[in-house]
Order: structure tokens, then sequence, then C-alpha cells
């Protein structure tokens, strides 16, 4: 213990934890920053194209969802490290609560995205038969 | 960095409602532009959720991210319905 004390004080560990924590949920954060930045760009551009053309719709909000999941799991990763160093039962309970829906909303994107992406494979396989309605 | 996520939040919000605008005035469908602003919103959840957390931030991006879901789901039933009763108006590129 005094071992353990003395090559890592619990507050050096916290510093660490700490920072890295800040890192991780820094890089989540950007990432769906960017994303969305990415996102406004296509949708922008798509619209000022041409009206009712839906085909690259579903594949601009595709690619946002994975930007978010993405985001999503670099922030579940620093809830991951938060767990290591957490003192008081607020901050547990705070932790739980993101987590939570952190969680739940990483699967409920992770569905949206397998359905978006069905239903793109759906439109590219069938043809289109004259209609362009919006698959989903 | 909180005041640089809260930024980051209100940015992404905003780009949301130019988003979903766009996406409306591209599918010329309502649930088209309402989808992608759902989706914008839960960015900009994320983020105020990756600030200091507090009770209040996590409630709220709990209640949008509830809202997002409730309203996904009766979009995406009310649009499968449409198609399995061939009441769906087509989407013609003139209107």
């Amino acid at each position: 213990m005094t071992l353990s004390a003395e090559v890592l004080p619990e507050s050096t560990l916290r510093d660490a934890i700490g920072l890295l924590v800040r890192l991780v949920e820094s890089a989540g954060a950007l990432i769906i920053f960017i994303g969305a930045v990415w996102a406004f760009a296509q949708f922008v551009r798509a619209g000022m194209r041409g009206r009712g053309k839906v085909a690259g719709f579903n594949r601009i909000r595709l690619s946002l969802g994975r930007f978010l999941v993405l985001g999503l799991e670099f922030q579940l990763a620093g809830d991951v490290l938060r767990t290591a160093v957490a003192p008081s039962f607020a901050e547990i309970g705070q932790l739980a609560a993101i987590a939570a829906i952190r969680t739940a909303l990483n699967y409920f994107l992770g569905r949206e995205i397998a359905q978006e992406r069905a239903e793109i494979e759906r439109s590219e396989t069938t043809p289109p038969l004259g209609a362009k309605g919006l698959p989903t | 960095m909180n005041a640089w996520l809260q930024a980051g939040a209100v940015l992404t919000t905003g780009l949301g409602l130019v988003a979903a605008t766009a996406a409306w005035h591209l599918t010329r469908a309502v649930r088209g532009g309402l989808a992608v602003l759902l989706n914008f919103l839960t960015a900009a959840g994320l983020l105020r959720l990756a600030s200091e957390p507090s009770w209040d931030s996590i409630i709220l991006a709990a209640a949008v991210i509830a809202l997002r879901k409730l309203l996904g789901a009766s979009l995406h039933q009310s649009s499968a319905k449409r198609t399995t009763h061939g009441g769906a108006r087509p989407l013609s590129p003139g209107r």
C-alpha cells in the first residue's frame, strides 16, 4: 500500500485520468461537430443543386449518423476512464445516467444506420419504376 | 472548454435549422427535413452533454433524445403505413 502510494499517488492518477478524459471527450465532441458541419455543407450543396432529387439525401444522413456514432464511442471511452476515479455517489450517479443515455443512443443510432443502409441497398438493386419518394 | 462546447452546440442547432430547410427543399417532404433537424439536435445535445455534467443538462439531453425517438418512430410508422396502403403521394421533381 505504501509502495503503491509512493510509486503512483492518488492525486497523480486522478490528474492523469482527468487529462485523458478531457482529451478523449474533446476528440468525441470534435468528431460530432465536424460531422454536423460536413453534413450541413452537403445538405446545402445538394439543396442548391436541385429540387426533388433525393438520391443523395439518405447517404448524407447515413454519414452524419456514422459521425455521431463514432463521437459517441469516444465519449463512452471517456466515461469508462472516468469510472477509475469517481469519489462521490453523486458523481457516480451522474456518470451512470450519462453512460446510459450514450449507450442507448449508440444502440438506436446503430439500428438506424443498419436500416438506412438496407434501404439504400434495396433502392440500388430494385429498379425505380418512377417512384422517387423518400424511402424512410 | 465548456464555453466552446456550449457555442458548438448552439452553432450545431443553427446549422441544423438551415440543413433541415435544405433537406425539405431537396426532398419536398416535411418528414425529410424534420428527420435531419432531429439528427442535428441530437448532435447538439451530445455536445452539451460533453461539457461539465449537471443533472439539468442530463435531463435535457435525455428529453431531446426521447423526443427524437418518439418523433422518429411516428415518422417511420406513418411512412410505412403510406407505403403498405399505397396511399403515398409520389414526389415529383417539379413540385
